[in-house]
């Protein structure tokens, strides 16, 4: 049971990791949700015994790689978010869904004011307001993935 | 049993709090030793190989759509296409004739003047795989890298002028930063009266900047941006950019001048990689001097050993 957990557990990252990986360009690529944090914060709020910072930080780390960061951008800006996810994981647990949105939303957020704040240690530039868009759209998928017949499959099954 | 009933006392490893310290030192570390050092470049390109089945997974779609786009071309476009291009080729192989002799006639005055050789370098087309991740830097991926003898600091360029640079090179792809992007700087000149300046990318709108030059620089709207050549990396007289607007202010002491770049940076898929001479030169000047070192010692040991068979 515990090795079948594990396994959904790691098949839904890679395939979040793919979506990652998709040749986006132009206005897609600016709307275009993290998937791969998404996929994160599902499983830290649903098995975080599984799914823990550290796999956040490898996560963040594979980010880095893709995305041609400097090595640890993403990889602390997930590790945070991670944290705050975990933080207040069992209270969420009992949440509504709007309510457990909007608190992911936050998280979202919050893992995209790190990024910007790391970036521009490193030499950024202003971005715009255009930079939040993935937080927006995230949190559609979000609650739209909460209330489609998959979240329901992936959770039943679970218990 | 279930993780979320079970208190948390029963979870083993180390609390949230202590995994955060771990790892976010573990990351400021690692951003430390990649922005200040280069020690980190093998393993970001050995993980990147690790990578590529995954990318090559993910860009198979698009690849799929693309080619099967291609395939239902139909018969008028592909028509169209075949009269574009002889009517092309008609036009520039007149050119052509006229260049040949023009070059002709060039390579001799220079020889007269004992000027060196203006050196055309060779180039290799690539194809661009993806654009960057992040949509906030100017980047694409090309599909050539460390096995096809790209190099980092190389020009990219297309039909109409410069693309960008190769920034980073991996095993198999590489990265080119386009002109556009806020860290790459060309030097340039103005076709019309051969002024010199340096373009900045933009970073945010499809766009270059040319700061620095004072407000009453001889620059106008329409003003053809080539390059100079001085910087040993691009060719000279590549078309760069266009100039749209020139705006002088009271309060600066410097014109604000706007420029679109020339070539098709966000709509083609082949660009060419130009490899630069000068890298080779340089290799082949220092084996020169190196083997006639090596020729020197040879000839001094000889004389020595001579000297010491003719002693006894």
């Amino acid at each position: 049971m515990q090795n079948l957990r594990r396994r959904r557990v790691y098949f839904t990252l890679l395939a979040a990791l793919l979506l990652q990986l998709l040749p986006f360009s132009g206005w897609l690529l600016q709307i275009k949700p993290d998937f791969l944090l998404l996929a994160l914060l599902f499983w830290l709020l649903r098995a975080p015994n599984i799914c823990n910072i550290g796999m956040a930080w490898s996560a963040g780390i594979l980010m880095d790689l893709i995305s041609g960061d400097l090595f640890g951008q993403n990889a602390l800006a997930y590790a945070l978010t991670a944290f705050f996810a975990v933080m207040y994981q069992r209270r969420l647990i009992l949440f509504t869904v709007l309510q457990q949105s909007a608190y992911v939303f936050l998280l979202l957020f919050v893992n995209q004011v790190i990024l910007l704040m790391l970036k521009s240690f490193s030499g950024g530039e202003y971005f715009g307001w255009t930079y939040f868009v993935p937080s927006f759209t995230g949190i559609m998928l979000w609650y739209a993935v909460l209330h489609s017949r998959l979240s329901i499959n992936i959770m039943t099954r679970q218990q | 049993m279930d993780q979320q009933q079970a208190p948390r006392f029963f979870i083993h490893g180390p609390s949230p709090f202590t995994r955060l310290i771990v790892f976010s030192t573990l990351s400021l570390a690692l951003m430390a030793s990649d922005s200040k050092f280069s020690y980190l470049t093998p393993v970001r390109q050995a993980l990147t190989v690790a990578l590529q089945p995954l990318q090559v997974v993910a860009n198979s779609p698009f690849v799929l759509y693309n080619n099967i786009g291609e395939y239902f071309t139909s018969q008028q476009a592909l028509r169209h296409d075949v009269d574009l291009l002889k009517k092309q080729a008609i036009y520039q192989g007149v050119q052509l004739q006229v260049l040949t002799s023009l070059k002709n006639e060039n390579e001799h005055l220079r020889s007269l003047m004992e000027a060196s050789k203006v050196s055309s370098p060779p180039a290799r087309l690539a194809e661009i795989m993806y654009t960057g991740r992040d949509p906030f830097t100017h980047k694409v991926i090309v599909n050539l890298g460390e096995a096809n003898h790209v190099l980092p600091g190389q020009a990219v360029v297309d039909g109409a002028g410069v693309v960008g640079q190769v920034t980073r090179v991996f095993p198999y792809t590489s990265e080119v930063t386009l002109l556009t992007d806020k860290e790459l700087s060309i030097p340039i000149q103005v076709e019309r009266n051969a002024l010199r300046a340096i373009s900045f990318g933009h970073g945010r709108d499809n766009t270059v900047n040319l700061p620095y030059l004072p407000a009453n620089v001889d620059i106008k709207k329409g003003d053809k941006l080539v390059t100079s050549g001085i910087d040993g990396i691009y060719p000279s007289g590549l078309g760069v950019a266009v100039v749209t607007s020139v705006k002088t202010n009271v309060s600066s002491p410097f014109a604000q001048i706007i420029a679109t770049p020339i070539a098709g940076i966000q709509n083609h898929r082949q660009v060419l990689i130009l490899s630069s001479d000068t890298t080779n030169f340089v290799a082949k000047d220092i084996q020169q001097v190196l083997s006639e070192d090596a020729k020197k010692q040879l000839n001094k040991k000889e004389k020595t050993s001579r000297r010491s068979d003719a002693k006894p």
